[in-house]
């Protein structure tokens, strides 16, 4: 029974997976919160908190898509432009800029600078972008992984306008500009203004809203004519040219549209943290979300969003609490000795903890050799891969694969 | 339409691409202009008794680079992939080393003769046979079965493959660094009022006998030429009857030799170690490798030799603060300008 | 409980989808390596799942002491390279709440909170750990966070909830003292309408520059001398602190930078500019976590002068970078009195390497992070009494905390001022002693705020 819904989900061209994890994805997004609240006896905030930080790598993670998967261009050094989505909104919306030479500060609403962090994102991407347009290949990875280097260090290193390592704290808190109190909130009904957004709820709304517009937007691109020459871009650069793609127009616009996606992700992070450090920016970052896009299975929204939900609950749920989840495994099952320190041996909790890197790059290899086309491709793309694309080992592998 | 209209366009684009390409390479040589007039105030000031310590340091600084370098664009160059795991190869050396170096015998301070450098000379091969083979496994575990796989799968597995072996190094010596012995003896000599001592003079010698090894094993050997067939295109090299498995992972072998090398002399010459010390030294490594052309081993080595330089004269000149945005500024340029690096090939995209 | 419930669900939906639902009797129906891949993610799967299943049982179960229990939590970054730092005083705080294991009446454990990601300290994950100690009624204090910039994130999380955080390490000075070049403003982080939540018992960078620019000129008799720092907020901090008392006293920095020490080892250039501008000392405005000492080592051959440090490079792990170069010209402060120099601490630190002996858990800030617990233990015995042997509320932890009087612990007697700071700190030169291979202490005075 399983296994005919495996063979009908994975080969009958009929049978989109996305359509369906679409639909689980947005029934899990509504129903998060009750849920949250639910498990945790009704005190979901910590949930809805991860929910929210969870949200900004899907975010991340639907523009890197943009540039890698759609139109196969490798970056590096995507976590720069999240960085600079970041340090804009601290920038324009905190007292920050006081203490430089400027003398004076700014507070430009939550809202205005999504768009204005859209815009100065995009035009990076497109600086970035347009010298390195002659480079094909890992020429253009490498120097995106420059960008990424010298970002967050230039960012450090100019403390007079930064304040450097120290980072930038105490940023605004998004303000609707009218909302309703009432019993939901446990206040009489009553209208109030300038509403402070503090309720891990509030960020989760926000969050799942933006992450609405984008899917619908990287959706819609990814259908039109840009989505097209994308594709083609990705398959044969040479062969799109001769057919008359403007590559040149359509390389730019994945590189805005990648750095406008994770404009909004810094925006949001820096408004939910309250605070932009250089440190949080870096390489590894980059790295991070890179696997979330190949993990998930490039090119795919859907994919993707699942990879990052998954690659995150991993990184920052899994591994954190590795320690006390082998202690506890250890004493549930007897083996109280593990636990204790003997020797060179710091006990088996001290053990994980030390494991933890090594576990996720274990983690990363074994899932890349089981499913080097990610967790969920896009049905296309793995027709080509596990299929080849112009002979007729088609009906073999399917036998081989069904047994 | 297609042939002729992909023609003309060729054509178009190679004429475009040709003015261009001198104006950018004029703009590059108007900052390297700039750059060295900057550099050459702080040079008067400073004296030259200060240049050429600072030369002296920089050169052994960038031998190292260039060894790690090698191995990088050895593996880029047959296989495409870039292999994030060969930093911590290089990592892997200096560890494994600092513990062999009091097995065999040797310790900090001691009086030296013929058989220390016996010693030493048997800490360099044990060295370079294990980090080797830790190299071609790694080949053959993450990346031979992806061959045939999406592009970026490999690089995946790569960056998962450097994150287990830090954390493998992380579980063996702990978090923090580790102190290297050392165990070279302290003489030095003045010239022309800089001083060398015996670390820099080891790093020059061996880098210079393993480069122009490899050099000569790559133009003269079998393996060598199978090697330079199989980077040139895989499949005719196979049809040739060149093993392929084994020449790359021939490739691997002699990639992580030259990165367990260049990990013994890091650690001679700074005396320390840290798990995650390949990261970093892979980063650099690798933007010489590009710096010099991707895939050529002379680029390779002198691109290492170039960032040494930049690096070690930026520290001793300016604020080291900046050093790596520099270094990563120049390698940006450097593509922009020339995207095939300073001795790169033309290679046909593949 | 909070923690487990909801991994438990997502950890078995990860797991039955990796391996596609299928039922594992029927495995062996495949040849070549599929049937391998799918057993390794089976594995994987019921291993996770049962990971989770394990975890909500054991933290379901058991609650010990005879009233209740009281969690202590600690926040450090433990995990990859930040470990170095973090562990020390984490091991410290753990080993204060085993020692004590009761207080009144009620059981005390601890919950350690890992705030690094990939190895770095990540202000988003720390701020995550506090909304989830927040939301833990059993927690009524925290250990941490080591870091400033964390230290800036979790402050207003744990403000609002009156959850008291001590934090053995911080000593940027803008996080409980308002400068005209402060960004942002200490009250920027909290709430005016709440009690200040957030002590230290650090002295902030403000003090333990100065005092060692001090000892340089006036001990030391050093008028020229050479500056850099590891580029991180304490490192970067103490050394400019050090430059401006030290340059104001009359002396001269000949050089001063800044290295990225992840990248760097290389200190050639730096020592060697040092020399050439006749630097007669060196101040490394680091920790031996960032590289601290490894420049005393290079210093071999090229420039043997005084090397002059903060707290941060005084412990085992400095002597053991500086190799051979290891000699008594290397000094450092210490913002603490050094537990080991106070006879009485013998048996405490004998008893505590005997309960962690492992390396990473002795470190320049264990016995701060054992002073904090102690420090939030006792506040917690005179909370308990304020709400008549009851389970106290937070704000009468944090009352407490800030009510602490002259309570002398191993590494000295504090109480706290408005700000949270230590009311007085003591002030400890500390040189090393080739002949005892070991840091020997000089002398020490306190100094107030």
């Amino acid at each position: 029974m399983i296994g005919w819904f495996r063979r009908v989900w994975e080969n009958d061209p009929r049978k989109d997976p996305n359509a369906v994890v679409y639909f689980l994805l947005a029934i899990f997004a509504v129903l998060f919160p009750l849920f949250a609240s639910v498990v945790t006896g009704g005190s979901p905030n910590f949930l809805l908190s991860v929910a929210g930080d969870a949200g900004v790598y899907v975010l991340l993670t639907l523009g890197l898509n943009v540039v890698v998967g759609m139109a196969g261009l490798l970056d590096l050094g995507y976590a720069a432009f999240f960085a600079i989505g970041a340090y804009t909104y601290a920038f324009i919306a905190s007292d920050h800029l006081a203490v430089t030479p400027l003398q004076t500060t700014l507070h430009v609403p939550f809202w205005i600078v999504l768009l204005i962090a859209l815009f100065v994102a995009a035009s990076f991407g497109v600086i970035l972008g347009a010298p390195t347009l002659r480079l094909r290949g890992d020429y253009l990875a490498i120097v995106t992984l420059g960008f990424g280097e010298i970002v967050p260090r230039v960012f450090k290193n100019t403390s007079t306008w930064t304040s450097g390592v120290n980072g930038i704290s105490a940023l605004d808190t998004p303000e609707l500009p009218i909302w309703f109190k009432g019993p939901w909130s446990g206040d009489p009904l009553a209208v109030v203004q300038n509403f402070k957004i503090f309720d891990p709820l509030g960020y989760y709304v926000i969050m799942v809203v933006l992450l609405v517009i984008c899917v619908v937007l990287v959706r819609n691109l990814q259908n039109s004519r840009m989505g097209r020459a994308w594709a083609a871009i990705r398959e044969d650069e040479v062969a799109a040219a001769a057919m008359g793609v403007n590559t040149v127009q359509a390389k730019l616009l994945a590189f805005a549209i990648g750095a406008a996606f994770s404009g909004f992700a810094g925006t949001f992070y820096g408004a939910k943290l309250s605070l932009v450090s250089p440190e949080n920016f870096g390489f590894s970052v980059s790295i991070t979300v890179l696997v979330m896009v190949v993990l998930g299975g490039m090119g795919n929204i859907p994919g993707v969003m699942l990879g990052s939900l998954l690659i995150y609950l991993v990184i920052f749920m899994v591994l954190p609490s590795l320690p006390d989840t082998v202690t506890s495994i250890a004493n549930a099952i007897g083996l109280t000795g593990l636990t204790q320190a003997s020797g060179d041996f710091p006990g088996i909790g001290e053990f994980a903890a030390r494991l933890k890197f090594l576990i996720f790059g274990l983690i990363l290899v074994l899932v890349m050799l089981l499913r080097p086309q990610g967790l969920l491709p896009s049905r296309e793309r793995e027709q080509e891969l596990t299929k080849g694309t112009h002979d007729d080992t088609i009906i073999e592998d399917v036998q081989a694969e069904t047994g | 339409m297609g042939a002729v209209g992909e023609a003309i366009r060729r054509r178009r684009s190679d004429l475009r691409s040709g003015l261009t390409g001198r104006a950018l390479d004029v703009g590059l040589y108007v900052l390297i202009l700039a750059f060295l007039f900057l550099l050459g105030t702080r040079v008067i000031e400073h004296g030259p008794d200060y240049l050429l310590q600072i030369f002296f340091f920089a050169l052994a600084n960038g031998a190292i680079y260039a060894l790690i370098a090698l191995g990088y664009t050895m593996v880029y160059g047959i296989i495409e992939l870039i292999n994030f795991a060969h930093g911590d190869v290089f990592a892997f050396g200096a560890f494994a080393s600092a513990s062999l170096i009091p097995l065999f015998g040797l310790s900090e301070g001691q009086v030296w003769g013929p058989f220390t450098i016996l010693q030493l000379l048997a800490v360099f091969v044990v060295t370079m046979l294990l980090c080797a083979v830790l190299n071609v496994s790694i080949e053959r575990i993450a990346y031979r079965p992806l061959r045939h796989a999406p592009r970026l799968a490999p690089l995946i597995t790569a960056i998962g493959m450097s994150f287990f072996l830090e954390g493998a190094m992380f579980l063996w010596k702990g978090p923090s660094s580790v102190h290297y012995p050392d165990v070279l003896p302290d003489l030095s000599f003045t010239i022309l009022g800089a001083r060398v001592g015996v670390k820099e003079i080891t790093v020059w010698i061996t880098t210079i006998v393993l480069v122009v090894g490899l050099a000569l094993f790559i133009d003269r050997s079998r393996l060598g030429k199978a090697m330079r067939a199989t980077a040139q295109d895989r499949d005719a090299a196979q049809l040739m009857g060149i093993d392929i498995d084994r020449t790359i992972a021939a490739t691997f072998f002699i990639g992580a030799v030259l990165a367990g090398a260049g990990g013994i002399m890091y650690g001679l010459s700074y005396n320390t170690a840290v798990f995650d010390l390949g990261f970093s030294a892979g980063l650099v490594a690798f933007t010489a490798a590009v710096f010099g052309g991707i895939g050529n081993i002379y680029g390779a080595a002198i691109g290492g030799l170039v960032l040494g330089l930049i690096r070690t004269f930026w520290d001793g000149y300016f604020d080291s603060a900046w050093s790596d945005v520099v270094i990563f500024a120049i390698l940006i340029m450097v593509l922009v300008f020339r995207p095939t690096g300073i001795l790169g090939m033309r290679v046909p995209e593949k | 409980m909070t923690l487990g419930g909801p991994l438990l669900t997502l950890g078995t939906h990860a797991g039955a989808r990796s391996y596609g639902g299928q039922d594992p009797q029927k495995t062996p129906k495949l040849g070549g390596r599929t049937p391998l891949s799918k057993r390794f993610i089976r594995g994987l799967g019921l291993l996770l799942a049962g990971t989770f299943l394990a975890a909500a049982c054991a933290q379901g179960g058991g609650a010990g002491g005879d009233k209740g229990e009281i969690i202590i939590a600690t926040n450090f970054p433990t995990s990859g390279a930040d470990r170095a730092s973090g562990r020390g005083p984490e091991a410290g705080a753990n080993y204060a709440v085993q020692t004590a294991a009761t207080v009144k009446g009620f059981k005390l454990s601890v919950k350690n909170y890992d705030d690094a990601v990939n190895g770095v300290h990540d202000p988003q994950k720390g701020a995550q750990n506090f909304t989830d100690m927040v939301n833990n009624s059993k927690i009524l204090g925290v250990v941490g966070p080591f870091n400033s910039n964390v230290a800036r994130a979790t402050i207003p999380v744990a403000n609002k909830a009156n959850l008291v955080m001590i934090s053995p390490s911080n000593t940027n000075e803008c996080l409980t003292q308002d400068f005209p070049y402060c960004d942002p403003k200490p009250a920027a982080l909290r709430d005016a309408s709440q009690p200040n939540n957030y002590f230290r018992i650090a002295a902030p960078d403000t003090v333990q520059g100065p005092a060692m620019a001090d000892f340089a000129i006036d001990t030391l008799k050093i008028t020229k001398i050479a500056v850099w720092s590891d580029n991180e907020t304490f490192g970067k901090g103490v050394a400019d602190n050090f430059a401006k008392r030290f340059t104001s006293k009359g002396g001269t920095v000949v050089v001063r930078q800044d290295f990225d020490t992840k990248t760097t080892s290389d200190f050639k250039p730096f020592l060697q500019r040092a020399k050439d501008a006749g630097a007669a000392g060196i101040y490394a405005g680091a920790t031996s976590a960032t590289k601290g000492c490894i420049p005393r080592a290079q210093s071999k051959g090229i420039l043997d002068v005084p090397y002059l440090g903060p707290d941060g490079i005084g412990d085992s792990q400095c002597v053991k970078d500086a190799g051979d170069q290891a000699t008594d010209k290397m000094y450092f402060t210490n913002a603490a009195a050094d537990a080991s120099q106070d006879a009485s601490n013998k048996d405490l630190i004998d008893a505590f390497k005997k309960a962690f002996p492992q390396k990473d858990d002795s470190g320049a800030y264990t016995f701060p992070g054992y002073d904090c617990a102690k420090i939030l233990i006792d506040a917690i015995g005179r909370a308990i009494d304020a709400a008549g042997g009851n389970m106290p509320t937070r704000k009468q932890v944090l009352q407490a905390v800030q009510d602490t009087k002259n309570l002398k612990l191993s590494t000295g007697t504090y109480s706290f001022d408005k700000n949270g700071d230590p009311t007085s700190a003591t002030m400890a030169f500390y040189q090393y002693k080739p002949s005892k291979s070991d840091w020997d202490f000089v002398k020490q005075f306190g100094v107030g705020q």
